[in-house]
């Protein structure tokens, strides 16, 4: 009888129980929608970040001191120590290697034009491509780690025959020399020389203005320097410090066995700088704090703000259903009337009521699940042109809070329900 | 008693006498303006917001000059230019080389009060100098020399007259800075004392200029400044001012998106709300048809409830929403936000037009019914 009575209603009643389960629908989409946008927001507003360059810098131990001593004398630019470069796969192989979104390593070699004028020469990684231990391939280089240059031409392609010879020039260079793309310079460098054509022309705002880029081995062929390598630049996707990784930047040999193990396996700056270290003989990986420190400002303040968002749109929503449902409660007060008048007890009837309302409940958030899955891939696409990750937790997540706002909404109007004088119902008062 | 009069009573009694159903229907009108007038409000607001955030970045215009340094009131001139509610930070440098035990660092006289405005990220142990005689260390100066906090070092200047005996500076060293980049191997001092070691020479080498203004903005202050005055040079920072336009507009973007699609389902939530509270009411329509009353005159009463409703609620949700904008704003962004006047008219209006035709709907299907039919209850 119980479940005639409520296929009955689910029958005759269909318009009023449509519109439940679309108000419900809607909110369940809501709530979808910006739970997954609020979970996946920190790693896409971190890839948008990546276009800062890089966050962490990797020298030598003993150069960094050196070298930029010499600089201040106007001296050649490095302190005779350099990194291997053999090590640089290396740093796709530490534990947070999956968070290395790209990195370069960086020769200097002095070389003088065919005029004689010296200009810093620099050996860098454009395109290069990586087939990694793991099986994965990386295409890794400048062309992501300076993407803020405006460049006239191409970059260098490291894919094609000659890139050996190819070579990009500052705007201060090419405004000095008279020199644009197409031409050839001829670069002699300490220990060989050697012709390169210039492929594009790029203004960084900055000193590299005054540089010449060109392939790693070319700058290391014209300085003599094979295999060695001045810097490496990364770019890391990292969490935003705390007050553990503040304390373990200072000294790791200052934590506790579980504040070490937490610490190294979070993807603080501070631990992949230690990790990096570790496969990079006799180096410092030293975080970039302009970048390091306003990517986790920057990620703190979006993340804050979306969960606030979300609060505001969750509540509203889950106020939107209860509303609705008490409104539609109140409106059968004339038939729970009727049945009251004919002897129904209060529990049957409540619970006859309350499972009419799962019911639409069950329908419509089934309904909002797929609609908000929906409405995040459109604010995924559409803003960070990529799809948004949908976490299996969001499923209960949700289904847990439609059912508890429909509940909650029904509270009063089951109160109410109780407190109803079948005559004074009837009557139509 | 006119009709006009009529109408008014009619209207405010149907409110009052079925009060808990209103205050529903009310709640879900108030709930949507709210999130209508707060999400606007922060849409309004986070560009400005976020790209304060953005100045974390540092210096995104920096001056120069062609001849060799510029004056303190050409470089004053050059600041007038830019708007001042804009201008986060100036910073101007005199960089020179001194000798700290006997070994060359490159020494920064500048003002430590912009330097931390330009340069929030940097990360300094110890304090900033606040006065004379004070000195700021890069980390590897620091480590290189072996000085710690709260010694005293003694700068050494040579002057470049060949027979003048060396200048000598003593300075506190109050803290140690950490950047992760060049900063590390230099030494910071204010201009004053840099100005007293090496003699008075009233230039600036350079100056660093945080503003905060959109990419548009910025090359117009460059070109207006580049026409205004001779002997400073502006250039902007090209790896900030591109990476901030570029990660600044999805940010907007996220934002404005989130805001359509919660607004849309919102104010269909509302709908759905009204068209319930006004479909329980058929027969009511049904005995007022019964007596005698045109189908205008039924449409024109409920609609005018439920824009009454709509006003009520619009007004009161706008306050809410803005309530709930300055909350996210003092929490995300530690600022206030201001009120913005247009905007509660403008959210009274949608609320009255979403719940005028969330009405009209249920209305006109229940004028139409035949009176006998809903009054015998079928």
């Amino acid at each position: 009888m119980f479940f005639r009575m409520i296929r009955g209603t689910f029958v005759r009643q269909w318009k009023k129980m449509l519109m439940i389960a679309l108000t419900i629908a809607l909110g369940a989409s809501l709530a979808t929608a910006m739970i997954s946008v609020v979970l996946d927001v920190g790693d896409k507003v971190n890839q948008e970040l990546k276009t800062y360059g890089a966050n962490i810098t990797v020298l030598p131990k003993q150069s960094s001191v050196v070298s930029d001593l010499y600089d201040v004398e106007g001296g050649s630019a490095s302190g005779g120590a350099y990194l291997n470069e053999d090590e640089l796969g290396n740093i796709k192989t530490i534990f947070w290697a999956f968070n290395i979104v790209d990195y370069a390593p960086f020769v200097n070699a002095q070389a003088s034009l065919a005029d004689g004028t010296e200009v810093t020469v620099v050996g860098s990684w454009f395109n290069h491509h990586m087939e990694l231990p793991t099986g994965e391939t990386l295409d890794a280089g400048m062309n992501s780690l300076r993407s803020w240059w405006d460049v006239n031409g191409a970059w260098i392609d490291e894919k094609s025959e000659n890139s050996g010879n190819t070579a990009m020039i500052g705007a201060n260079v090419a405004g000095s020399q008279g020199l644009s793309v197409g031409d050839t310079i001829h670069l002699k460098g300490t220990e060989s020389e050697d012709d390169f054509e210039i492929v594009g022309v790029y203004e960084a705002g900055g000193t590299e203005d005054d540089e010449i880029f060109v392939s790693l081995s070319s700058a290391q062929a014209l300085d003599g320097l094979d295999g060695k390598v001045d810097s490496i630049e990364v770019s890391a996707l990292t969490t935003p410090d705390n007050e553990l990784a503040v304390k373990a930047a200072k000294d790791p040999k200052s934590l506790t066995v579980a504040q070490y193990e937490t610490w190294y396996c979070t993807a603080y700056v501070s631990s992949i700088c230690y990790q990096i270290q570790e496969v990079i003989t006799d180096s410092v990986a030293s975080p970039v704090r302009q970048v390091a420190d306003s990517e986790g400002a920057i990620l703190d303040k979006t993340q804050l703000l979306m969960i606030l968002i979300m609060i505001l749109s969750l509540i509203g929503s889950a106020l939107g259903i209860s509303n609705l449902v008490t409104a539609s409660v109140m409106e059968r007060s004339g038939e729970i009337g009727l049945m009251k008048a004919i002897g129904a007890y209060n529990a049957p009837v409540m619970g006859l009521v309350l499972t009419e309302i799962l019911g639409a409940t069950v329908i419509g958030t089934v309904i909002g699940f797929g609609a908000g899955v929906g409405f995040a891939q459109i604010i995924g696409q559409s803003v960070f042109s990529s799809s948004i990750a949908i976490r299996t937790m969001v499923i209960p997540m949700v289904a847990v809070l439609m059912v508890i706002v429909t509940l909650a909404g029904s509270i009063p109007a089951i109160r109410m329900l109780q407190k109803l004088e079948p005559a004074e119902v009837l009557h139509g008062r | 008693m006119s009709k006009k009069k009529m109408f008014v009573r009619m209207i405010t009694a149907s409110l009052v006498r079925r009060k808990s159903r209103m205050i529903v229907a009310l709640l879900a009108i108030a709930i949507g303006a709210t999130i209508l007038s707060g999400l606007v409000t922060i849409y309004n607001d986070v560009p400005k917001q976020m790209g304060a955030q953005f100045r974390n970045y540092g210096a995104n215009m920096i001056f120069t000059s062609s001849e060799g340094g510029f004056s303190p009131e050409e470089f004053q001139e050059a600041l007038n230019i830019l708007p001042g509610d804009s201008l986060v930070g100036a910073t101007p440098y005199r960089y020179e080389t001194v000798r700290i035990h006997e070994q060359p660092i490159q020494v920064a006289g500048t003002d430590m009060t912009g330097l931390q405005k330009t340069s929030p990220y940097w990360s300094v142990e110890g304090e900033w100098p606040s006065q004379s005689g004070q000195i700021l260390l890069g980390e590897q100066v620091a480590k290189d020399l072996s000085i710690s906090i709260g010694e005293t070092t003694t700068l050494t200047y040579r002057p470049e007259d060949e027979d003048a005996l060396d200048e000598t500076f003593d300075a506190v060293v109050t803290g140690i800075v950490n950047t992760g980049g060049k900063e590390e191997s230099y030494a910071y001092i204010s201009y004053e004392d840099l100005s007293l070691l090496t003699g008075a020479d009233d230039t600036y080498d350079l100056a660093e200029i945080s503003v905060s203004a959109s990419a548009d903005e910025l090359q117009s202050y460059v070109d207006q400044i580049k026409n205004g005055t001779t002997a400073i040079t502006p250039s902007l920072v090209k790896r900030v001012t591109a990476s901030e336009a570029t990660v600044l507009s999805k940010l907007q973007a996220l934002v404005l998106l989130v805001t359509v699609i919660v607004l849309a389902l919102t104010m269909i939530c509302v709908a759905t709300t009204m068209a319930a509270v006004v479909s329980e009411r058929r027969r009511e329509i049904g005995l007022r048809k019964a007596i005698g009353a045109s189908d205008a005159s039924l449409i024109a009463e409920f609609m005018g409830e439920g824009m009454l409703l709509g006003a009520v609620g619009g007004l009161f949700g706008s306050f809410l929403g803005f309530a709930f904008a300055q909350f996210v704003s003092v929490n995300v962004f530690s600022s206030q936000i201001s009120l913005q006047p247009l905007l509660i008219p403008v959210t009274v209006a949608v609320s009255i037009i979403v719940t005028g035709a969330a009405c009209l709907i249920p209305i006109r299907s229940a004028t139409k019914v035949d009176p006998a039919l809903v009054l015998k209850g079928e």
